[in-house]
C-alpha cells in the first residue's frame, strides 16, 4: 500500500493537463459546440430589428449589440458537460471506473470542465474584445472596479452552472435518465437569465422575484457587470447571493451522489 | 486477507409484460422480482494466491468479484479485504486494488495510453522516479513502447488490454480483480496477458482474482479455483481436485496405422470418440497402465496419449450434478 | 403496404421503449407544455412594447410560432432520433445489419425510431395556431388552408432532406450528432417571421437553410396571403433538396460498401 508520494497540487495540475489534452483531442466537436451558442446572435438580430423601429426601454441597437455580445461571451466561457458524462457513465457502467480510484469524482469531473476553458477563451475573448471595439466602449462600464469584479462573476457563474449540473447529473441514479429535468432547467434558464431578453426588460415583479432565484446568476449578472447597469454595491450584493446558491447547489450535489452511489451499488453498475 | 462470511447479494428487478398495455400499466406501478445473484457464499483466500471464480453466465462470478472490489454493496454477509469494509471505498483501500474488466476501460479514448499513465501516476500520488521506473518494466515486460504514444482508439484490442494492464498495475495494487481480462483476444494475445498477470503475482505478491468463460485462463493462472452456480459456491478447490472429484477418469488418445473396428476399442475402455485411424476412449485411473499394454499389444498403434478430460467437460459434469441436485429441491 | 406495415412495427417498438423510462415520459408532458410557454416569453416582451415587429401583429406572429412547434415536432419524434440511430450504427459497425435487410436502407434508417413522446409540441403548435387564428378573427379559406398543410409537408420533406444529407456526412464523419445539435440550434429561429432577418442571415435562412418556407409561408398561407410564385418557390426548393439528398445518400452509401467494413 502506497502513500502519496507527491503534493496534492500535482494531482489538480495533471488533471488539468489531461483534461486540456483531451480537450485539444476533442476541439472539432467543441466547435461545433461552440457555434451551436448561436442563440445571442439571432436574438441579437431579432432585438436589433425591433429597435430599429424605436428603442425598447433603455435599449437602442447598439445597446442590444453590448447586451447580447456580451452574453454570448460569458456563455460561451461557463459552459459545462457534467449532465451528459453523469448520465452516459450512469447507464454504460464507466462510472465503476471513477469509483474505484481514490479521487472523488467530482474533482475529476471539474478538471474536465476547467480543461476546456483555454479553448473557449480563444473563441470567447475576441468576440469580447470585437464586440467593445465596434460597438463602442461608452456602452460597456467604465468603473475598473467593475472589470475587476467581472472575471470574479464569470468564474462565479460557472461553478454555478457546474454544481447545478451536478445535481442534474446525480437525479440519473434514481431516474434512468435526467435529460428530461434538464431540459425543464435549461427552458427556464433561458428565459430567465438573460438569454434572450435583457432581464430589465421584464416586468418590476419578476425583476424582484429573479434576484431570489438562481437564473440570473448564471448569466444576466456577470453580463450587466460589464455593462455596467448595476452599481458597484449591487454587483457585490449579486456575488453574495450567487455564492448562496453555489453553496446550496453543492451541498444538495453532496448529498444526492451519496445516495446515489448507495443506490448504484445496491442496483449494480 | 480477503474474508467472505455468508455474502448474499439480491437484486430487484423491474418485471414487465411484453406488449403495449402491459408498458401503460408499468408507467404508474411497477412490479419487481428479487434476483439471487449471489447466496450465502463464504471463503477466504490468502494474500498472493491466485483464484479463478468459474461459472455460467450470470451465476454469480461477476457480482461477487464486484462486492470485492467495492462496486456492489452487499445485501447480507460480512466481507473483508485487506481489513477494509470495501464498498466504503477508503482511499487507503482503493490505492491498494485495482479492477480491470475486459468490457470497461479506464484509458481515456482520444488519447495515447502515456496520458492515462500520467494521469493515474498523480491519481495515486506514485513519485517520478518510482513512476519511471515502473513504467519502463511494464512497457518493456508487455513490448508496447511503440503503442503507448498513439491514441487509444487507434489501438488494437489487444494492445489497448496491454496498456490497460499497465495502467492498473503502475500503482502497485496489491489486490488485482480481473473481469473477463482475455475476452474478445486472440490466443497469442492471451498468453501474453495471462503470462504477464503471472509475473507480477510472481513478482509482487499481490493477490489475483479473476472470473473467466476461458478454461485456459484458469487452468494456466490459478491454482485454486471456485465454481458459482446460480449464486451457490459449488466448488472450492485446486483444479486437480476438481479433475478427481468429477471425472477422475483419463484419457487414453489412440492414432492408429489403419482403421479398426469398434469393437476392438470397446473392449478396452469407454469409446468418447472414434473415425477410423483415431479413437479416444476414457478409462478409470487405476487401469490407465494395462490397457496401455493391451492396446500396444492388439492394435497397429502409432502414437498414444494419456491426459486428464479437457475441463469445459469436467465443468459441464459439474454443472449438470448441480442442476440435478437444484431439481427435487425446487420441486419442493 | 409492405412499408407501412413496417412503419407501424418500428413505431411500435419506440413506443415499448419510450414506455420503459417513466419519468421521463411524465416529465416530457409537462416539459412540451412548458417549452411551448417559456419560449414565448420574447414575443411577450416584444410585444408588450408594441403592436407590430417587422410588419407582423402578435397574433400573426404567434401563427409562425404555431408552425414552428409543429415542425419541430415532427422533428423530434421521427427525424433527429432515427439520425442519432444511424450514427449509433455506424459507430458501432452495425450498419451492415441494416443494409442486409432486404428493404430500401434510406427507407429502413429514416424509421427506425420514432420519439412518440415529441409529438406533443406539434399539438401544442397546432394549438398555437388555433388561438392565433382566433385572435386574427379571420378564418383562412379552404385553399389557404390546402396550401399551409401542403407547405408545411415541403417543409417535413426539407427537413428530412437535410437529415438525410447529414446523416451522408456521417458515413465520412462519424461524430455528426454534434452537427446536428448545431441544426437544431440554428432550426430554432425559424421561430421568428423570416422578414425580421437582413442582411447574411436573410440570405442563409432563404437559401442554405430555407426557414422562411418551412414557416413564414404556412403562416401567410393560413392569412390568405401567401402569393402563387411563392407557392412555387417552395415547391422547387423541396424538389431541389430532395433530390440532392437522394444524389448524395445513394453517393455515400456506395463509399461506404465499397470501403468495406
Amino acid at each position: 500500500m502506497s502513500k502519496r508520494a507527491v503534493p496534492w497540487y500535482d494531482l489538480l495540475v495533471t488533471l488539468f493537463k489531461v483534461g486540456f489534452a483531451d480537450a485539444v483531442a476533442y476541439r472539432g466537436e467543441m466547435f461545433v459546440w461552440l457555434l451551436a451558442t448561436n442563440m445571442p446572435l439571432i436574438m441579437l438580430v431579432l432585438w436589433s430589428a425591433v429597435a430599429a423601429e424605436a428603442p425598447v426601454g433603455r435599449y437602442g441597437q447598439r445597446e442590444f449589440a453590448a447586451y447580447f455580445l456580451s452574453t454570448l461571451v460569458v456563455r460561451l466561457l461557463t459552459g459545462a458537460w457534467v449532465v451528459w458524462t453523469m448520465n452516459l457513465e450512469i447507464k454504460n457502467g464507466q462510472l465503476a471506473m471513477r469509483l474505484i480510484r481514490p479521487v472523488h469524482p467530482f474533482w475529476m469531473f471539474a478538471a474536465e470542465n476547467v480543461a476546456a476553458w483555454p479553448l473557449r477563451a480563444v473563441m470567447a475573448v475576441p468576440i469580447g474584445v470585437a464586440a467593445v471595439w465596434m460597438v463602442g466602449g461608452q456602452y460597456f462600464t467604465r468603473d475598473l472596479r467593475q472589470w475587476a469584479l467581472f472575471p470574479i462573476a464569470v468564474l462565479s457563474a460557472w461553478l454555478l452552472n457546474f454544481s447545478i449540473m451536478l445535481v442534474i447529473g446525480c437525479l440519473a441514479f434514481f431516474w434512468q435518465s435526467s435529460f428530461g429535468a434538464f431540459e425543464v432547467w435549461f427552458r427556464l434558464y433561458i428565459v430567465f437569465s438573460g438569454y434572450v431578453v435583457p432581464v430589465d426588460l421584464f416586468p418590476r415583479v419578476l425583476q424582484d422575484a429573479l434576484r431570489y432565484l438562481p437564473f440570473r446568476y448564471l448569466l444576466a449578472f456577470p453580463v450587466e457587470t460589464a455593462l455596467g447597469t448595476i452599481s458597484f454595491t449591487t454587483a457585490l450584493h449579486d456575488l453574495a447571493r450567487q455564492w448562496l446558491f453555489i453553496s446550496l447547489a453543492l451541498a444538495v450535489a453532496v448529498v444526492l451522489w451519496q445516495r446515489g452511489v448507495r443506490r448504484y451499488e445496491a442496483f449494480g453498475g | 486477507m480477503i474474508r467472505v462470511q455468508r455474502l448474499t447479494k439480491h437484486y430487484k428487478v423491474h418485471k414487465r409484460q411484453p406488449g403495449v398495455l402491459a408498458a401503460l400499466r408499468s408507467v404508474f406501478r411497477r412490479r419487481f422480482t428479487t434476483v439471487k445473484a449471489v447466496d450465502d457464499i463464504s471463503f477466504e483466500i490468502a494474500a498472493g494466491a491466485r483464484v479463478g471464480f468459474l461459472g455460467p453466465n450470470g451465476a454469480g462470478k461477476t457480482t461477487t468479484l464486484k462486492v470485492l472490489a467495492g462496486l456492489l454493496a452487499p445485501t447480507a454477509g460480512e466481507v473483508r479485504v485487506k481489513g477494509f469494509v470495501p464498498n466504503e471505498r477508503r482511499y487507503e483501500f482503493l490505492r491498494s486494488i485495482m479492477l480491470v474488466a475486459g468490457q470497461k476501460q479506464q484509458l481515456l479514448w482520444d488519447l495515447p495510453p502515456a496520458d492515462t499513465f500520467e494521469l493515474n501516476r498523480a491519481i495515486y500520488g506514485i513519485a517520478p522516479a518510482e513512476f519511471r521506473e515502473r513504467l519502463r518494466e511494464m512497457v518493456e515486460l508487455l513490448e508496447v513502447e511503440d503503442v503507448v504514444k498513439k491514441p487509444t482508439r487507434q489501438l488494437s484490442l489487444g494492445e489497448r488490454m496491454k496498456c490497460e494492464l499497465v495502467a492498473a498495475l503502475l500503482h502497485r495494487p496489491t489486490v488485482l480483480f480481473l473481469d473477463e481480462p482475455t475476452i474478445g483476444l486472440d490466443v497469442t494475445m492471451q498468453a501474453t496477458v495471462r503470462r504477464f498477470v503471472r509475473t507480477y503475482n510472481e513478482r509482487y505478491g499481490a493477490t489475483v482474482l479473476l472470473t473467466s468463460h476461458n478454461m485456459d485462463d484458469v487452468a494456466a493462472l490459478c491454482e485454486r479455483v471456485m465454481i458459482i452456480h446460480h449464486g451457490r459456491l459449488i466448488f472450492d478447490g485446486t483444479l486437480a481436485d476438481l479433475v478427481r472429484q468429477t471425472l477422475p477418469e483419463k484419457r487414453v488418445t489412440l492414432r492408429l496405422a489403419k482403421a479398426v473396428p469398434g469393437g476392438d476399442l470397446a473392449v478396452l475402455g469407454r469409446v468418447v470418440e472414434h473415425r477410423d485411424d483415431a479413437a479416444i476412449l476414457q478409462v478409470r485411473q487405476s487401469d490407465v497402465s494395462d490397457i496401455v499394454k493391451t492396446a500396444l499389444a492388439t492394435l497397429p498403434v502409432l502414437d498414444l496419449n494419456v491426459e486428464d478430460a479437457p475441463l469445459e467437460e469436467v465443468l459441464a459434469n459439474v454443472f449438470a450434478g448441480a442442476e440435478a441436485k437444484r431439481l427435487p429441491e425446487a420441486a419442493s | 403496404m409492405r412499408y407501412l406495415r413496417l412503419f407501424f412495427i418500428q413505431l411500435k417498438a419506440s413506443l415499448l421503449v419510450a414506455m420503459q423510462y417513466r419519468l421521463d415520459f411524465l416529465i416530457d408532458l409537462g416539459l412540451a407544455i412548458l417549452a411551448t410557454s417559456s419560449a414565448l416569453v420574447p414575443l411577450l416582451v416584444l410585444y408588450g412594447d408594441r403592436q407590430t415587429v417587422a410588419g407582423w401583429t402578435w397574433p400573426q406572429a404567434l401563427l409562425v410560432v404555431g408552425f414552428f412547434n409543429v415542425l419541430r415536432g415532427i422533428l423530434n419524434s421521427v427525424i433527429q432520433p432515427s439520425l442519432q440511430a444511424v450514427v449509433e450504427h455506424i459507430r458501432r459497425g452495425t450498419l451492415d445489419f441494416v443494409l442486409m435487410k432486404p428493404a430500401d436502407a434510406q427507407f429502413l434508417v429514416s424509421t427506425a425510431r420514432f420519439e412518440v413522446r415529441e409529438v406533443t409540441d406539434s399539438l401544442a403548435g397546432v394549438g398555437i395556431i388555433a388561438y392565433a387564428l382566433s385572435r386574427l378573427g379571420e378564418w383562412p379559406g379552404p385553399l389557404g388552408v390546402a396550401a399551409a398543410v401542403l407547405i408545411v409537408g415541403c417543409g417535413v420533406m426539407i427537413l428530412y432532406s437535410i437529415f438525410i444529407l447529414v446523416v451522408g456526412l456521417a458515413f465520412v464523419w462519424v461524430k455528426v450528432d454534434n452537427l446536428s445539435y448545431l441544426f437544431m440550434s440554428l432550426f430554432d429561429a425559424a421561430r421568428w417571421p423570416a422578414s425580421v432577418f437582413r442582411g447574411a442571415m436573410a440570405w442563409v435562412f432563404t437559401f442554405i437553410l430555407p426557414l422562411a418556407v418551412m414557416t413564414t409561408f404556412p403562416a401567410l398561407a393560413v392569412m390568405n396571403r401567401l402569393t402563387p410564385a411563392a407557392l412555387a418557390q417552395a415547391l422547387l426548393v423541396t424538389a431541389v433538396f430532395l433530390t440532392l439528398s437522394r444524389v448524395a445518400w445513394l453517393q455515400c452509401l456506395r463509399r461506404y460498401t465499397s470501403a468495406g467494413g
